[in-house]
């Protein structure tokens, strides 16, 4: 199955910096296939790249003022232009259960996240990992299960933990490390009045 | 006897409903004496439990029963309201307490959108309906279905009232309900359902109502 749906924009203030993000081809066509153990159960093949890519253009673009997609990692030799800092999002591991598996009237998502910060030339920054998890309760109808596929119902759940996913980094990227030490460094150049005095004559000379 | 016989019975076995009982508990600490007027409500479903998560479908019912009893009041969508405040009443981070709502003051684009709802009051609601156990047995074939099922239900509910205004919690509403589905199936099924579910979202709507409305 396909993880199909929408996802909201981030109600927050913007970061005014330009975002890189570069997703890797494994990113972009995530799945995870999960062959059927015994002869009771069915194949599972959760495919989420899709939507990820949908959820993670929303969630950067509502935090950053500017994000721009890159087509390849950028590395010395070829430098990414215009951005301040580059994202790239890796889904390390995901992981599912459902009502049968383990006898509670839940389906669930579970996901863990690792993002790497590198600058413009492709000098990592540092990474961090982060979880996200989602879950939709069996929908009963006369009091047994119906009037939802299970498809359905773990397509809710994978929808649920890639909205928690987004919620988690909105409310938690500042605070990761890498992050807070590129925040600290932007401030402590804005608060540099040598910074200040050189660099702009400095880029208009570059400029003249 | 063919399919064409057995439909009106089929039928008006269908709507036979079985048995519920339900109770429902009210504390209210500060109604408001004409409702809420022109200002909106929210009732979202909480969903920060391990094993179970507020029914959509129960927060829905609740809202719908409470806007077709009194037209007046505006109850926004949990949906709509979900996104356009996202992701600040997501599961990790919806607050859990009136108090909490305060840190929202923070975020200028946050406060902003919550303003322009108008909330008066925002009402959480926690809690499942579940089967509770099942006897019986039913076989089906080519023939048709044979046999006798049954099952009950269980719904637990219960509602928290927050003045939006006052950051303060004024009002809490439980509901308990139960019931026992039969299927007896002589060739095709013929359920009598106990709507559990119904019931209890229309107790809790009356009771939210009493609270939220000027009429009633």
């Amino acid at each position: 199955m396909i993880v199909q749906g929408d996802f909201p924009t981030p109600l927050i203030e913007k970061l005014n910096q330009t975002l890189g993000v570069y997703y890797e081809d494994e990113f972009k066509s995530h799945e995870i296939f999960d062959e059927a153990k015994s002869r009771g159960q069915a194949d599972w093949q959760i495919r989420t790249g899709e939507a990820q890519v949908r959820l993670w253009n929303l969630i950067f673009s509502g935090v950053f003022s500017k994000t721009l997609t890159l087509s390849e990692r950028p590395s010395s030799e070829k430098p990414a232009d215009g951005v301040d800092v580059i994202i790239i999002p890796h889904v390390e591991e995901l992981q599912y259960a459902i009502p049968s598996h383990t006898q509670v009237k839940v389906y669930e998502i579970w996901m863990r996240y690792r993002f790497e910060l590198i600058n413009a030339a492709g000098e990592p920054l540092g990474d961090w990992k982060m979880t996200a998890y989602g879950k939709t309760p069996q929908n009963l109808v006369m009091g047994i299960e119906g009037g939802q596929s299970k498809e359905e119902a773990i397509n809710l759940a994978a929808i649920m933990a890639l909205r928690d996913a987004g919620a988690h980094f909105v409310t938690s990227f500042r605070r990761a490390e890498p992050i807070a030490l590129w925040l600290d460094g932007l401030s402590a150049r804005e608060d540099d009045p040598n910074e200040r005095k050189f660099s702009q004559p400095e880029s208009i000379e570059l400029n003249q | 006897m063919n399919i064409k016989t057995l439909l009106p019975l089929i039928l008006s076995i269908n709507v036979l409903s079985g048995c519920v009982t339900s109770r429902v508990d009210e504390m209210v600490f500060n109604e408001p004496e004409i409702g809420i007027g022109e200002a909106t409500a929210v009732i979202l479903g909480r969903r920060h439990g391990s094993d179970y998560a507020t029914e959509p479908d129960f927060v829905q019912c609740v809202g719908a029963h409470i806007m077709k009893k009194d037209p007046t009041i505006t109850i926004i969508p949990e949906t709509y309201f979900l996104d356009q405040l996202y992701p600040w009443f997501e599961p990790r981070t919806a607050p859990l307490e009136p108090r909490n709502l305060q840190r929202f003051t923070e975020e200028r684009a946050l406060l902003q959108t919550l303003e322009s709802l108008d909330l008066a009051y925002m009402i959480w609601i926690d809690g499942s309906t579940k089967n509770t156990g099942s006897d019986g047995s039913l076989s089906c074939s080519l023939h048709g279905c044979f046999g006798f099922a049954t099952w009950s239900n269980e719904a637990n509910y219960e509602a928290i009232i927050w003045d939006f205004t006052a950051r303060a919690e004024v009002g809490k509403v439980n509901t308990e309900s139960s019931g026992q589905t039969y299927m007896p199936s002589i060739f095709v099924p013929l359920p009598i359902h106990a709507p559990v579910k119904g019931v209890a979202c229309d107790g809790i709507g009356d009771q939210l109502l009493e609270f939220l409305s000027g009429k009633f």
